[in-house]
């Protein structure tokens, strides 16, 4: 009658009849503008937010859909001065939550109330360096004291802290001194890491910001080795320590003529869309907050069931997997092609303006090609 | 817990029915979660704390061709495991 494991079924190709997962950005405001924003200067996208009853409606919606966790984004969520009640919304509607969050704005009464929901999974704070002179390069001035500080008041009420670390330009030559301020210093049980990537605000700063192949490989080659010292303490889903992993397995692969992965050869680098979707602070209802162009419906004027169920966008995005990397120019001759997932579609987009297009960011092929070499890959 | 026992649902717990064979009943204030077939979707919807899980595993085996009339033991280990989760607990001097 139970089976603890099969739950996991429905990240395959099955949908599931309502999501999850919601991840909801709810504010557009910020106190920071941080050189690598995605959320910012999208072109695509309004700015602006919702009452606090449009939000209360919404969670009973969700609470009836028997969604489990709504992860709170902005902006900065702490910039509502109602996000108590928003998250009392939550709690109230049979929910767990998150956020995301710079850390700055995080007083001891937040913390005391955010402990005593008693459901919360986590709280996210970026921290981009071990000191306010490589953290504040990006984030502005004053951030990392800040965010340092509210980091503290959610551990010092037992809040599970996580914290993502950007890799830029400006941080990349230090993330040893990084990893042991995270995990020594303040005790973290682990930390998460990507890069910036070429979206939002980045667009503008890509130049000072984003790795070239070098820097990359001196990313892929700290964090493969920082990861090897915390074991099960550095994570990644996407970014240099994700793309370390994964090409060593395609190089390997492709060196030995190991036959097709199970998911390499097709466009399966997102299954996010079967568990999980999110809302815009504007409250349009969106497949992820890096496809914020993407509109599939309004919430209290669209049914989310009905959205998750028929929205074409969402069918479109689901039937991904279909598409053959070798139906796309650059990937046909490519050696690792049988091992590939073509990555993230909003990276895809962001870059190529096609959702169902393989991602250079996640390309092994291109890192090549651009000066990078097998043996930078650890 | 014993088949005379009429178990109470954990009303915070929330019952997600995924698809036409699979659910989940989940948990928010221990984020536990129990993946389930229809059978076990029938004995939490049977559980109201007035009915026995003895009544409750006679209506399952009425219900589900694939259900033996004595499935009992499986339906008191499901609900065993549900108590031990805090999804179910017991109603006082219940008498099935
Ligand atoms: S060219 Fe890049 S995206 Fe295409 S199959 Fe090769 S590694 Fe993957
Ligand atoms: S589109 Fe990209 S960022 Fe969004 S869920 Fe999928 S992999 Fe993640």
């Amino acid at each position: 009658m139970s089976d603890g494991e099969k739950g996991g079924s429905a990240h395959g190709m099955r949908v599931i009849r309502t999501p999850r997962y919601v991840d909801v950005e709810i504010t557009a405001a910020c106190n920071q503008r941080c050189s690598y924003c995605y959320f910012f200067d999208n072109p695509e996208v309004p700015y602006h937010d919702l009452p606090l009853g449009e939000w209360l409606s919404f969670f009973e919606e969700l609470g009836r859909c028997g969604v489990m966790r709504v992860t709170l984004q902005g902006g900065e969520p702490f910039m509502r001065g109602d996000l108590r009640e928003v998250i009392s919304g939550v709690v109230e509607n049979r929910m767990r939550f998150a956020v995301l969050s710079n850390g700055t704005l995080i007083d001891d009464s937040m913390a005391a109330f955010i402990a005593r929901t008693n459901r919360c999974d986590q709280v996210q704070v970026s921290v981009d360096g071990p000191c306010a002179r490589i953290h504040d390069a990006t984030r502005g001035r004053g951030s990392f004291d800040a965010a340092i500080a509210g980091l503290k008041r959610l551990q010092s009420h037992s809040i599970p802290v996580g914290v993502r670390v950007t890799i830029s330009r400006h941080n990349v030559g230090h993330l040893e001194e990084t990893a042991r301020f995270l995990l020594e210093d303040l005790g973290l049980a682990r930390f998460g890491t990507n890069s910036a990537g070429y979206i939002g605000t980045c667009r503008r700063h890509a130049d000072e910001l984003l790795l070239d192949p070098a820097l990359h490989a001196e990313a892929m080659q700290a964090l493969v080795r920082i990861a090897g010292r915390y074991p099960g303490r550095v994570l990644a889903n996407a970014g240099p320590l994700a793309d370390a992993l994964t090409w060593r397995k395609m190089l390997d692969a492709a060196g030995c003529g190991a036959g097709t992965f199970d998911d390499g050869g097709r466009l399966t680098g997102c299954g996010c869309h079967f568990t999980t979707c999110a809302v815009r602070a504007d409250g349009v209802i969106i497949p992820c907050v890096l496809l914020a162009h993407m509109e599939m419906g309004r919430i209290n004027k669209d049914s989310l069931e009905a959205v998750w169920n028929n929205s074409p966008v969402l069918a479109e995005l689901r039937s991904r997997s279909s598409i053959e990397l070798k139906d796309f120019e650059y990937c046909r001759a490519c050696l690792y092609s049988p091992y590939c997932t073509g990555s993230c579609p909003a990276m895809a987009y962001t870059q190529s303006r096609r959702v169902n297009a393989p991602s250079p960011d996640g390309c092994l092929r291109r890192f090549l090609d651009s000066g990078g070499r097998p043996e930078d890959i650890p | 817990m014993k088949l005379d026992d009429a178990p109470v649902p954990n009303p915070v717990v929330v019952l997600r029915e995924e698809s036409d064979d699979w659910a989940i009943l989940f948990n928010p204030d221990t984020s536990a979660a129990v993946g389930t077939n229809p059978v076990g979707v029938e004995i939490w919807k049977q559980a109201d704390g007035t009915r026995s899980l003895r009544d409750i595993a006679a209506t399952v085996a009425r219900r589900f061709s694939n259900v033996p009339e004595g499935a009992s033991g499986e339906v008191l280990s499901f609900a065993d495991e549900l108590a031990r989760d805090g999804f179910f607990g017991v109603a006082e001097g219940a008498e099935g």
